[in-house]
C-alpha cells in the first residue's frame, strides 16, 4: 500500500466513505499534501501507523474511537481531516491543542483549492451537491433526494 | 442560445474631453443602466456608459474567475465572488459589527452608527448587482401603488398598476422570466387575456413541496380576515422551459452566456443552488445579457474603472454641464486622471445608494431636499426549523417556492405585509449551515464514520429556513448622507447610513415569528430560531428580540411624485431641477410592496428610454406631471 492508498483507507473509515469514492473525487493527494504542510509528514505518518495498526473488519471503527480520536494530540488532527475531506477547507486547530503541540503558521482557515471545495463530501453524503458546483440538473430538485441513509 | 460580448471601449481619454456626440451618458452598467442602453442604442442613440468598477465578469472566462474566487474564498458571502477595489469598494457583511447607540463603524465602506446596523449590500462590478442577484421577479401588486390612499401608510405612486404593467412584460422578456400566470391567482394583479411568460415555471423542490403538504388548504386570521395559504412557485429571471404558446405562438429563445466565442451553456438552470452570489452557467439573468445587444448596435461605448465623482449644473440654464469621472488604471492603486464627459441628456443608474451619493457629494439636494431620504430596503426575519422527515435541501435554486398570500390585505393599515421565501440552501443565511452542523457533529460530538454519516443527513437534509420579506415603508429619517471626514482611495465621499425599522414594519415582524412558529407546528418542525443578543441587526420590539438582516432591496432616495416640492423626479424618473438629468432605479421607488425591486425598476427604466427618446427627437420640454 502506498502512503496515499494509506491514507485514502484511513479517510474511508474516518468519513464513512469508500476508498474508490474518495478515490475518485481526485483531490486525495492534494489533501494529504496539505495535511503534511501544516501539521508536518511526521504526525501524518504516526496517524497513518495508528491506523495501521487497528484490527481489521468491523472493529476498527471502534477500536479508532479510543485509539486515535480520544488521543488529546492525533484526536483533533483525525477530526480535522474529516473536515478537510467534507468541506475541502482547513479549520484551523483549537487553542488548546496549538498552545500544547505547536502552531503552524500555515494552521489557519483556508479553502484548500476551488477543486478541493467542489469536492467536498458534506453535500453529497446528505443527496445534495456543493452549492455553485456538480449541479444535479434541471428540475431534479423537484425530486425525492436520491441518496439518503448510508 | 449565447450572446457574443464584443464591447467598445474609450481609451482616448483627451479626444473623449472633447467628444460632444454623445446623446447620453448612463452612470452604472447593473440592470437599469443596461435596459437604457440597449432602448436608446437600437433608436440610433450614441450613448457613453461610465463603469466604476473593472471589466471583469463582462466575458466568460472574467465570468469564470469571478467562480473561481468564489470557490477559494473561507467566506462564501454574496460578495465573495469580486475582488476588493478600493477605488470602487462595495458594502461586505463581513466588515460589520455591533455598535452601541451613538457609536460609529467607519471600517465598513458604508459607514453607519449605532444601535441598528444594516448588512445590506449591492455589488460594483461590471453588471451591477444583477451578478449577484437571486433573480425571483414578482411585480408589485395593485394596493403596492396607493398605500397612503388605501392603508393611509407611505407614499402613493404618481403611476398605476396598470401604467406599468405593459412594462413589466418589457421586463419578463428582457430578462427571460420563468413563471406561470396561473400561480398568481388570487393576487391583486393582472395580465392581459393569454398572457403567458417566456418560460415555463420552474417545478418547485422537493422541500417546498414537503411544506406544501403541511399547509396547503390550511388559513390564518388577521385582522378578523382569513386568509387561505399555500405554497407557490416564484416567478424568476432564470432559463427554464421556452413557453411554445409566447408571443402569440411565437415561442421563446432563452439567452444563455455571455462570451466572446462560441460556448454553449447557461441555457437551462442546472440547479446549481448558488443563484446568488452567482450563478455558475449564466442561466440567471444579468445585465451583461443586454450589454451584449446594446454593444452589437456599434452606438454603446464603455468606459470601465471610470468613478463618476461629481455632476456639474450650469448656473444660467439649471442644465447638467458634464460629468467629472476620475478614471484609475489599477485597482489597488489610487494614482488616477480626472476628466469631464458631455452629453444631451446625463442617466445616473448607479443604484439607490450610489446615485444619492454622488448627488449629495456633487451639492445637489434637490428643491425638496429629498435626495438621500426615504431610504428604503426590505426587512428580513429568518425562521429555521428541522423537519421530521429528509426533505432534500440544499438543492435548486436558491429559491423555488414560498408563500406570498399575506402580501396584501387590509391589515395593512396596522402592519407590515410580508411574502415568505422557502429557502433551498437551507439555513445557511442564519447559521453558516452546513459549516456550523459539521463543526457540531465532528468536533463536539465526535462523530465518524457510519455515524457522521447518519448525522449529517439527519442534520442537513431536513433544513427548513423561512425568510419573511418584510415591507418597509417610506420615512425621511432614514437617509443616506455624506460626510468629507469619510472618503475612500480616490478621495470621493462615501455614503453614511442613518436607518431604523418603523414599528409598522416592526409589527409585521413580530407577527411573521408567530406565523413562523404556526408553520412549524403544522409541519410537525422542531423550531431551531433563535436570535443572538451580539447579532449586529438585533431591534428590540415589545420585549422580544428580532435579528433583522438586509435584503439588498434599495429605494427610495431620489423619491418620484407629482409636484417638484414632494419628490425629486417626475414619472419618467426625469429630475425636476435639471431637465436633462435622469435619476433611474429603485431609488425612485416610492414604496417597495413585498416585491423584489429589481423588476420594477427595470420596468421603470423602459418608462424613462421613452421619454428620453422623446426629449433628444424634440418632442417634450416639460416635466412630466400628473397625467
Amino acid at each position: 500500500m502506498t502512503r496515499l492508498e494509506q491514507f485514502i483507507a484511513f479517510s474511508a473509515l474516518l468519513t464513512g466513505e469508500e476508498a474508490v469514492a474518495l478515490s475518485g473525487t481526485g483531490v486525495a493527494a492534494e489533501l494529504l499534501a496539505a495535511l503534511d504542510e501544516i501539521t508536518g509528514a511526521a504526525l501524518t505518518d504516526e496517524l497513518l501507523a495508528r491506523f495501521a495498526a487497528l484490527p481489521a473488519g468491523m472493529q476498527a471503527e471502534q477500536a479508532a474511537g479510543d485509539s486515535i480520536m480520544a488521543d488529546p494530540r492525533l484526536g483533533p488532527v483525525a477530526r480535522n481531516v474529516i473536515l478537510l475531506w467534507l468541506t475541502g477547507s482547513w479549520t484551523q486547530l483549537p487553542d488548546a491543542w496549538r498552545d500544547s503541540f505547536g502552531a503552524s503558521p500555515s494552521d489557519r482557515n483556508h479553502v484548500i483549492s476551488a477543486q478541493s471545495y467542489q469536492a467536498g463530501l458534506q453535500w453529497t453524503i446528505a443527496g445534495a451537491h456543493p452549492s455553485g458546483a456538480l449541479q444535479q440538473g434541471y428540475g431534479a430538485w423537484a425530486m425525492a433526494p436520491g441518496s439518503t441513509a448510508p | 442560445m449565447h450572446l457574443y460580448m464584443n464591447i467598445r471601449r474609450r481609451n482616448d481619454l483627451d479626444a473623449l474631453q472633447q467628444d460632444e456626440t454623445y446623446d447620453a451618458v448612463i452612470v452604472g452598467s447593473g440592470p437599469s443602466g443596461a435596459i437604457l442602453a440597449l432602448e436608446l442604442c437600437q433608436a440610433g442613440k450614441r450613448v457613453l456608459m461610465l463603469e466604476a468598477a473593472t471589466e471583469t465578469g463582462k466575458g466568460f472566462d472574467g465570468y469564470q474567475s469571478l467562480l473561481t474566487r468564489f470557490y477559494s474564498r473561507v467566506g462564501k458571502d454574496n460578495q465573495s465572488p469580486f475582488p476588493v477595489n478600493p477605488n470602487a469598494l462595495m458594502p461586505r457583511g463581513s466588515e460589520l459589527r455591533k455598535l452601541a447607540s451613538g457609536e460609529t463603524n467607519s471600517d465598513s465602506y458604508i459607514v453607519q452608527s449605532g444601535p441598528y446596523v444594516s448588512d445590506t449590500v449591492y455589488t460594483r462590478a461590471f453588471g451591477g448587482t444583477s451578478m449577484h442577484w437571486e433573480a425571483k421577479t414578482p411585480r408589485m401588486l395593485r394596493e403596492d401603488f396607493k398605500t397612503r390612499t388605501t392603508f393611509a401608510q407611505g407614499l402613493d405612486w404618481p403611476l398605476s398598476y396598470e401604467d406599468i404593467e405593459p412594462d413589466y412584460r418589457r421586463v419578463e422578456r428582457e430578462m427571460g422570466v420563468a413563471g406561470e400566470v396561473e400561480d398568481h391567482d388570487g393576487l391583486d394583479l393582472s395580465f392581459p387575456p393569454g398572457y403567458v411568460f417566456p418560460m415555463h415555471g420552474l417545478p418547485l423542490s422537493y422541500l417546498d413541496q414537503q411544506v406544501g403538504k403541511g399547509i396547503d388548504g390550511s388559513s390564518v386570521v388577521l385582522d378578523g380576515q382569513t386568509y387561505p395559504i399555500k405554497v407557490r412557485p416564484y416567478p424568476q429571471a432564470r432559463n427554464g422551459v421556452p413557453n411554445d404558446k409566447y408571443d402569440g405562438g411565437e415561442g421563446f429563445t432563452p439567452q444563455g452566456a455571455v462570451a466572446s466565442y462560441q460556448i454553449d451553456q447557461g441555457g437551462r438552470c442546472q440547479g446549481n443552488t448558488n443563484c446568488v452570489p452567482l450563478c455558475p452557467v449564466q442561466a440567471k439573468y444579468h445585465s451583461g445579457k443586454t450589454l451584449a445587444k446594446a454593444f452589437a448596435t456599434g452606438r454603446l461605448d464603455l468606459l470601465s474603472q471610470a468613478v463618476a465623482s461629481k455632476v456639474s449644473i450650469d448656473g444660467a440654464t439649471g442644465l447638467v454641464s458634464e460629468i467629472e469621472v476620475k478614471v484609475y488604471h489599477d485597482p489597488d492603486h489610487s494614482a488616477h486622471r480626472t476628466i469631464k464627459v458631455k452629453a444631451k441628456i446625463f442617466i445616473l443608474a448607479a443604484n439607490a445608494i450610489e446615485t444619492p451619493r454622488l448627488l449629495l457629494a456633487s451639492g445637489l439636494k434637490s428643491s425638496s431636499g429629498l435626495v438621500g431620504r426615504n431610504l428604503m430596503d426590505h426587512a428580513y426575519l429568518l425562521n429555521w426549523a428541522l423537519l421530521p422527515e429528509v426533505a432534500g435541501t440544499f438543492r435548486g435554486t436558491s429559491c423555488t417556492g414560498g408563500i406570498v398570500d399575506l402580501r396584501a390585505g387590509s391589515f395593512r393599515r396596522n402592519q407590515a405585509a410580508f411574502a415568505v421565501d422557502i429557502h433551498n440552501d437551507g439555513w445557511g443565511w442564519a447559521t453558516g449551515s452546513p459549516f456550523s452542523d459539521l463543526q457540531q457533529l465532528v468536533d463536539q460530538r465526535n462523530m465518524f464514520g457510519a455515524e457522521l454519516q447518519k448525522g449529517l443527513v439527519d442534520r442537513l437534509s431536513r433544513q427548513l429556513l423561512l425568510a419573511f420579506m418584510i415591507e418597509v415603508m417610506p420615512n425621511e429619517s432614514n437617509r443616506i448622507t455624506v460626510d468629507p471626514s469619510y472618503t475612500d482611495a480616490l478621495g470621493n465621499m462615501r455614503p453614511v447610513l442613518s436607518m431604523t425599522i418603523p414599528d409598522y414594519t416592526m409589527r409585521g415582524a413580530a407577527y411573521a415569528r408567530q406565523f413562523a412558529r404556526t408553520i412549524f407546528s403544522r409541519l410537525g418542525a422542531q423550531d431551531c430560531t433563535a436570535y443572538d443578543p451580539g447579532d449586529y441587526g438585533l431591534v428590540p420590539y415589545h420585549g422580544e428580540n428580532y435579528a433583522i438582516r438586509g435584503g439588498n432591496h434599495l429605494a427610495g432616495t431620489h423619491v418620484m411624485g407629482t409636484a417638484k416640492n414632494n419628490s425629486v423626479v417626475d414619472r419618467d424618473q426625469r429630475s425636476w431641477d435639471h431637465s436633462n438629468l435622469y435619476l433611474v432605479g429603485g431609488g425612485s421607488m416610492p414604496t417597495i410592496g413585498t416585491a423584489n425591486v429589481t423588476p420594477t425598476l427595470a420596468a421603470l427604466a423602459y418608462r424613462s428610454a421613452r421619454a428620453i427618446l422623446r426629449q433628444l427627437d424634440g418632442q417634450t420640454t416639460a416635466p412630466s406631471g400628473l397625467s
